[in-house]
């Protein structure tokens, strides 16, 4: 956290802020994960590629543009976004609607959109919108969050993307609803209505497994990954863990990347941390994404208006969901489902769109008034 | 423009809050996976990435008593292939499948089998081995190991047994001390990635083989030598089916040979060793050879005929129902109950004493005696003898005695017992019992194995065996030998009878079941000296074709073996006595 003092010579007590400390931990995160992400994929791509490089430095030049897009919308006064999020939204909503009818296969999903050389995957666009549409409503109706109806209501308004996004990618729409759900509950003043919601969803969830069998297998696979052919890519990921120990095997010495976890550098990557740099390695990890949502908390809590505060807490939801799922999995604390793990799973949308979120909750710090005592 | 609310503010609290908690459990869940479960899982990881190949660990020597190898080993290859590295499997199946004979069908299902390591065949000679690895065909792994190796070929066969695929013992004293000599295998442990390619700078780890130790056995191979000529010889003059001979020291136990002809060769133990009449199925291949791998000396149970009357005489002795100048008379006959049982001799053998009795090994007289003894005490004799259990030798598969049950024993089955018939038991269980009677008393556990050391000779474990004193008194003991003494000296086994030499024994001739198909299998048990016996032979010629009388046939091929052994054990000779008889020969 620094303070750079400025208008000092007008008498002014106050202090612009900049959040370094987050800007910090970005940088820190986005280049351990490139590392991470060489180690990770370097036998994947020799084979693939004949280029053990060739992930690394797509990811690298990708982050890159990414870091452009951050330092420019944390330039830009997080205003703006009052009169655009709609729309983001409606371009948003277009955009994965086509993907259903336009889509790109890749990896045997449909997910991904090809506008001249450049493929992206707009469910991840969907996410910053969401944010940001959401964060405009709930500021512009304060007052009426209390009332059941309203959530209702906004609830409704997120609905139709969150359907459309699940059309392709199901984990994704649970992460945009989940966001919603956080900023719906952080801006209403009550409790109860929240609690019979999270009652009700889990009965409904309880009930839309029992009724598909596909998806009471995947429970019957998480419960016993090693009796199943399907459960072989938690099972790998578990051998993988397991045999990090305390301190792991060291930078680069995983086994279970060498082709026995597939598609390592994707989902699957924090088990190769945890392969390589143990125990210790993947609780430093953790630790360093609760630091993020630490900053955005404060971020959150100190931000000079609500409309800022719902951007930072939006973001907060975001990043918290998906490392939460991603580890989740990846220890088979829940049935499968693909999390990636945030700016350090390999993925060119997801870095550029996880950057140009932090460049919101930047310039969402930068509103932050401190009065000097 | 909104300002915050305290609310608001709250509530971001309570989501990092939970956020904070769900991450502790997190937490919690990677320390059990990494702390408790680590070694789990890193095992089943290892498991995966390790390709592990085998050293065979060189099978243990079987060494006989004077030293020469009977068993031993000699480098072989073993071909296998790793699939993913082979470039060319076309070549490949070409080249194995001509340099291995095996079908080209097989090779390709294994060839093409997706996995680590296939193995195609073990045993393969080294010289094929380096053919094949000439061809310097990618995927292909040579490995040199052992095979067993038999250096006499047929010699003792049935006793020492032969190894499988995998070194393992399948019959005889192979299996029998499997465990000694089989050692333990080494281990090449290499890290390979998922394709299965070596990771190279990973370092190979070795476990190394743990030869097995050798068995030294009591067999000696010059004594084994002439009682396998001998008996080979009698095999072709009287076209028998098959003979097999005994060498124990009675005083011991310790089997000096064991000879059943005709033998196989262990080196080919799936080949059989005659021509099969006609085609036949792999089953009844299987079977064939089975027949031929048996070993009749404790495999197969047989009528011991007149030989058992040495165990009538001692049962009578101890029972002090008989002394040796009791008076009998033989009319040719004798009626049990309302038998007529006849002796051999058909004419009679008249007015005689014991001794005579067992020098004409006279029938009438032993259904006497064995009457005087009584059904329950001749019972009795035979289950403290030992007769009614195995005998404990280690070689497996030995047979159990078949003998009536105690409550069925009239006075007819007591006479016919009495000189060797209606009841069966192995050979061995023969030479044991009359060993037995004759060292004084002390039932013996008759064995090859005497010590099993390690490569460089140091004792690992000696073996020791169960012996039962006094089963029979000292004076009953030397009463028999002098008794067995004056048969081959004066009596029914005077073929045995090597001048200079004092020589104890038995004939007998008895007739297989069934009755009506004229069969005979013809014995003699002898041994030498007399007074202190230090070598048992038993000889049992198996269906003879022309003359079938134990005492013609098979007491002239004992005493070709006391011949060659007697002096090669160092036996004390009499040349006072051998000059003697010459002159008597000579006159």
């Amino acid at each position: 956290m620094s303070r750079s003092p400025k208008n000092r010579k007008n008498g002014e007590r106050q202090i612009k802020y900049f959040d370094y400390t987050l800007l910090f931990i970005i940088i820190f995160l986005v280049g351990f994960g490139l590392v991470m992400l060489y180690s990770t994929s370097s036998y994947n791509s020799q084979l693939k590629f004949d280029d053990s490089a060739f992930y690394f430095k797509k990811q690298l030049s990708i982050s890159l543009l990414g870091f452009f897009c951050m330092f420019v919308i944390a330039r830009i006064d997080y205003h703006i976004w009052l009169k655009f999020s709609g729309l983001v939204f409606l371009g948003a909503a277009v955009l994965c609607t086509s993907v259903i009818f336009a889509g790109t296969n890749l990896n045997g999903s449909t997910r991904w959109l090809k506008i001249g050389p450049v493929t992206f995957q707009p469910s991840e666009a969907a996410k910053i919108a969401v944010i940001l549409f959401l964060a405009t409503v709930i500021n512009r109706i304060p007052k009426k969050m209390g009332d059941f109806f309203t959530v209702v209501k906004v609830m409704v308004i997120v609905l139709p993307i969150v359907g459309i996004v699940a059309y392709s990618n199901l984990s994704t729409a649970i992460i945009i609803l989940g966001i919603a759900i956080c900023l719906i509950f952080v801006s209403s003043p009550k409790y109860l209505q929240f609690i019979i919601m999270a009652g009700v969803v889990v009965a409904v969830g309880a009930i839309f497994i029992l009724l598909e069998s596909y998806r009471a297998e995947r429970l019957k696979i998480w419960l016993n990954p090693e009796a199943y052919e399907k459960g072989y890519q938690t099972l790998q990921g578990l051998y993988a863990i397991g045999s990090g120990g305390l301190f792991g095997k060291g930078l680069g010495e995983s086994m279970q990347k060498l082709g026995f976890l597939p598609e390592a550098q994707n989902d699957m990557i924090f088990s190769i941390i945890c392969e390589e740099l143990g125990l210790f390695g993947a609780i430093c990890v953790i630790l360093l994404f609760l630091l993020l949502i630490w900053r955005f908390l404060v971020i959150a809590n100190n931000a000079p208006d609500l409309f800022g505060a719902l951007i930072a807490v939006g973001i907060m939801a975001h990043i918290a969901i998906q490392v939460i799922l991603n580890i989740a999995v990846v220890t088979n604390s829940i049935p499968n489902t693909g999390v990636t793990l945030p700016f350090i799973s390999y993925g060119g949308t997801s870095v550029v769109i996880l950057l140009a979120e932090m460049g919101l909750a930047l310039s969402v710090s930068r509103g932050i008034k401190l009065e000097k005592v | 423009m909104v300002r915050c609310k305290t609310f608001n503010r709250q509530k971001t609290m309570i989501f990092f809050i939970a956020v904070l908690f769900m991450m502790m459990f997190l937490v919690g869940r990677l320390v059990y996976l990494m702390v408790f479960c680590s070694e789990y899982y890193g095992k089943k990881a290892e498991d995966l990435h390790e390709r592990e190949r085998d050293i065979k660990a060189a099978r243990g020597k079987i060494i006989d008593a004077t030293g020469v190898v009977l068993a031993a080993n000699k480098t072989v290859c073993t071909i296998s292939v790793i699939h993913n590295q082979i470039e060319d499997p076309e070549a490949v199946i070409a080249a194995l499948t001509k340099e291995l004979e095996i079908s080209e069908e097989k090779v390709r299902a294994r060839v093409e089998k997706v996995s680590s390591i296939e193995r195609i065949k073990s045993n393969v000679d080294k010289e094929t081995g380096e053919r094949i690895r000439a061809y310097g065909l990618s995927g292909v792994k040579v490995d040199e190991d052992y095979k067993r190796y038999y250096p006499y070929d047929a010699l003792a066969s049935k006793v020492l047994g032969f190894t499988g695929g995998d070194n393992q013992g399948i019959i005889g004293l192979e299996v029998k001390y499997d465990e000694y000599l089989q050692g333990t295998n080494g281990k090449i442990l290499t890290l390979t990635d998922a394709r299965g390619v070596e990771i190279e700078n990973a370092g190979e780890s070795r476990l190394d083989p743990v030869d097995g130790n050798n068995l030294h056995i009591s067999l000696d191979y010059n004594i084994q030598m002439y009682a396998q000529q001998a008996a080979e010889k009698a095999l072709e003059q009287k076209q028998a089916d098959s003979v097999s001979i005994i060498v124990m020291n009675p005083s011991n136990g310790e089997l000096l040979s064991m000879v059943n002809v005709p033998e196989f060769n262990l080196n080919e133990p799936f080949t059989l060793n005659y021509e099969p009449l006609g085609p036949v199925s792999d089953e009844e291949k299987q079977n064939l050879l089975n027949g031929m791998w048996r070993n009749g000396c404790i495999n197969d149970t047989y009528e011991p005929g007149s030989t058992f009357k040495i165990i009538t005489t001692t049962a009578a002795l101890e029972e002090g129902v008989v002394s040796t100048s009791d008076q009998f008379f033989c009319p040719g006959y004798i009626m049990v109950e309302d038998r007529r049982i006849h002796c051999h001799k058909r004419t009679g053998h008249g007015a005689e004493d014991f001794v005579h009795g067992i020098m004409n090994s006279c029938n009438p007289v032993f259904i006497d005696v064995g009457l005087r003894v009584g059904p329950e005490r001749f019972y009795d004799y035979f289950s403290s003898l030992g007769l009614l259990k195995k005998t404990g030798i280690d070689l497996p598969g030995e047979a159990a005695t078949i003998m009536h049950s105690k409550e069925k024993i009239g006075l007819v089955e007591l006479a016919t017992m009495s000189f060797g018939q209606s009841f069966q038991i192995t050979p061995i269980q023969l030479v044991t019992t009359v060993s037995s009677i004759i060292n004084g008393g002390t039932r013996v556990t008759p064995h090859f194995g005497v010590s099993i050391q390690d490569a460089e000779g140091n004792v690992i474990k000696r073996f020791s065996y169960d012996q039962t004193e006094n089963i029979v008194s000292g004076e009953t003991s030397e009463t028999v030998r002098s008794l067995l003494k004056q048969v081959v000296s004066e009596g029914g086994g005077k073929k045995a009878k090597i001048a200079g030499y004092s020589i104890g024994g038995k004939t007998a001739t008895s007739q297989t079941l069934p009755r009506s198909a004229n069969k005979y299998i013809s014995s003699f048990l002898g041994f030498a000296p007399a007074e202190d016996p230090q070598a048992l032979v038993l000889v049992i010629i198996n269906n003879p074709q022309g003359i079938y009388y134990g005492g013609t046939i098979a007491a002239p091929v004992a005493r070709e073996i006391f011949e060659n052994i007697l002096p090669y054990l160092n036996i004390p000779y009499d040349e006072q006595e051998a000059k003697e008889a010459e002159t008597e020969l000579a006159e």
